[in-house]
């Protein structure tokens, strides 16, 4: 009986903290965020319940929209980039005369441990309209093209993410090489009898078996891109204009700049809500079965 | 033989491409921390200095107090991962190897931390904050870093202590030995290669994060590295030289970092993702 009391003891002191402590600081603010989204609050003074005027307001924000749709633009960036090149990549590593290999991994996975802060003021210098690196480049080939990328209408969202989608190339990159490495070596020497060309092999056998993978390499791509901030916070401060915002910045800009607090929890809860329908949908579509080998 | 040595090219072709495009910028920053405006924009664009301009260096370290950023750093980093390792291995422990009903619950709940950004609870955590008298102190930081490390701190921990035979506390038991004892003296002396992983990922998370640290820190004596780079930017934004000196010190310790503890970074990822989204 004493026993089963410590042990019940032992349990507490084990979990009750690291329980308490993750829904003190994690879980009750989520709460709070949406809860606040609902009222008229200056982060001081008591707040006014106002019903979904906040959500009436953002759907006629322009800056919403915008932001909206650079979230998408990111996430599409780095789900090309990430997913799309890792994969090629990660298969071109796989190969088994490859000589190498580490050296190149390594490598593809050091811009990963750089702050983003430094990788956004890197970027910030290879985008210089007068002279940067990009448009040296161009000149160094011979094409008279120049672009001012971080301020271009067209252009500055579209650079901003691609500085992303370099930064963290590394970590998908991984995850997918690591997936196609526990593929059983019998799977591709059936298909190398047969005949089948390389790139048809892998189409065939590596990228179906690696749709786990790629579940969470989505999940994280997609919510990284839609919750992009830091990126054009240091580059281009959501600018010229609202250009390059986000609804991170429009939360940001909301709440610490104009001190509503109320209107900047409703853009934080809008972006909840889309990062969960984007991973439910991920969920929904791939991987059904579970494959074992 | 041509057929080979095209299949060579095509695999090794595009490999050193984006090693060049992954590793160049990196270069170049190198390369431009030691020269003048001129040279980065339009004499020697791509190329070694012509004239290693140490004073670059020197400068930075003048008028930036990068010795004070690089204390805060460190201070916030180890606070983190020592908090996060504890509170992690201790809850880890109990949700895989101890018999209680809400085992499996508890911890599918830790573990959606993965899945929620920061910037969602900021507005209510500056506010909590605030109201426990915790701005102006490292623990303003240190606090939402350790909750939101602690999902993937467990995710690698609880996959540690499955792995481990039940052998070891049922002998233990025989021993006498108590369940702290156990815990302390036998189950964590034997994740150690999983507290290596954490530590190195955690430590390399708070080293670098900028959104949480930009919100709760206000104090210029409590910044850490991205704001004091921040603050370089907006203050010398147009000495190109010496923003880049101040970006190179910065980063070294982290390239460090992944240069000695590479693998336990790569496993420490891939035990992660294992998670169900």
């Amino acid at each position: 009986m004493n026993s089963k009391r410590s042990y019940n003891i032992a349990l507490l002191v084990f979990t009750l903290p690291t329980l308490l402590f993750f829904t003190v600081i994690v879980v009750y603010p989520i709460l709070q965020t949406f809860q606040k989204s609902f009222f008229d609050w200056d982060g001081l003074s008591t707040p006014s319940f106002i019903g979904f005027d906040n959500y009436v307001r953002l759907l006629d924000d322009d800056d919403f929209w915008v932001s909206l749709k650079n979230g998408l633009i990111f996430a599409l960036v780095l789900v090309v980039y990430q997913i799309g090149l890792g994969t090629l990549l990660a298969i071109a590593l796989s190969t088994k005369s490859l000589r190498g290999r580490k050296f190149f991994r390594t490598s593809y996975f050091v811009p990963v441990v750089l702050s983003g802060v430094v990788v956004s003021q890197l970027w910030i210098a290879i985008y210089n309209a007068d002279g940067g690196l990009i448009n040296s480049l161009f000149h160094l080939f011979g094409i008279q093209y120049e672009q001012a990328w971080l301020s271009g209408e067209h252009t500055s969202i579209w650079a901003i993410a691609f500085s992303g989608a370099w930064h963290h190339l590394g970590i998908q990159l991984v995850l997918i090489y690591t997936a196609i490495k526990s593929i059983p070596e019998q799977l591709y020497e059936a298909a190398t009898i047969d005949g089948a060309p390389f790139w048809k092999m892998h189409w065939k056998i590596t990228i179906p078996l690696l749709s786990e993978t790629y579940k969470f390499c989505l999940v994280i791509a997609i919510t990284g891109g839609l919750n992009a901030f830091q990126n054009m916070f240091v580059m281009t401060n959501g600018g010229p204009g609202n250009i390059s915002y986000t609804l991170t910045f429009m939360m940001y800009k909301a709440a610490f700049r104009s001190g509503e607090y109320g209107y900047g929890s409703a853009a934080a809860a809008v972006l909840v809500l889309e990062c969960l329908i984007f991973t439910i949908l991920i969920n929904k579509f791939i991987a059904r079965e579970k494959i074992s080998y | 033989m041509f057929k080979r040595l095209a299949s060579r090219a095509l695999t090794y072709g595009p490999l050193s491409f984006f090693l060049l495009v992954s590793l160049y910028p990196l270069v170049w920053l190198l390369f431009y921390s030691f020269k003048d405006n001129e040279e980065i924009f339009s004499t020697n664009v791509f190329g070694i200095p012509n004239e290693w301009r140490w004073e670059n260096y020197s400068n930075a370290f003048g008028v930036f107090d990068i010795v004070a950023y690089f204390k805060n750093s460190l201070i916030v980093s180890i606070g983190t991962v020592i908090f996060t390792v504890i509170l992690a291995l201790m809850f880890s422990y109990a949700a895989a190897r101890m018999r209680w009903r809400f085992a499996n619950a508890s911890r599918i709940y830790m573990t959606s931390g993965m899945f929620i950004p920061m910037q969602i609870i900021l507005i209510p955590l500056l506010i909590l904050v605030r109201d426990m008298h915790l701005q102006n102190s490292y623990f303003a930081v240190i606090v939402p870093y350790v909750a939101f490390q602690l999902s993937f701190a467990t995710i690698i921990f609880y996959a540690f202590f499955r792995s481990l035979p039940y052998e070891i506390e049922e002998s233990a038991a025989i021993d006498g030995a108590s369940i702290y004892t156990t815990f302390f003296r036998i189950m964590v002396p034997l994740v150690k290669p999983a507290i290596a992983s954490v530590s190195i990922f955690v430590f390399l998370f708070a080293w670098n994060e900028f959104l949480v640290a930009l919100i709760m820190i206000s104090d210029n004596a409590l910044k850490t590295l991205p704001l004091g780079l921040l603050y370089f930017q907006t203050q010398f934004g147009s000495d190109w030289g010496a923003m880049g000196a101040v970006m190179v010190i910065s980063t070294i310790p982290t390239i460090l970092v992944y240069l000695l503890f590479s693998e336990q970074i790569e496993k420490a990822l891939t035990v992660s993702s294992a998670v169900k989204g």
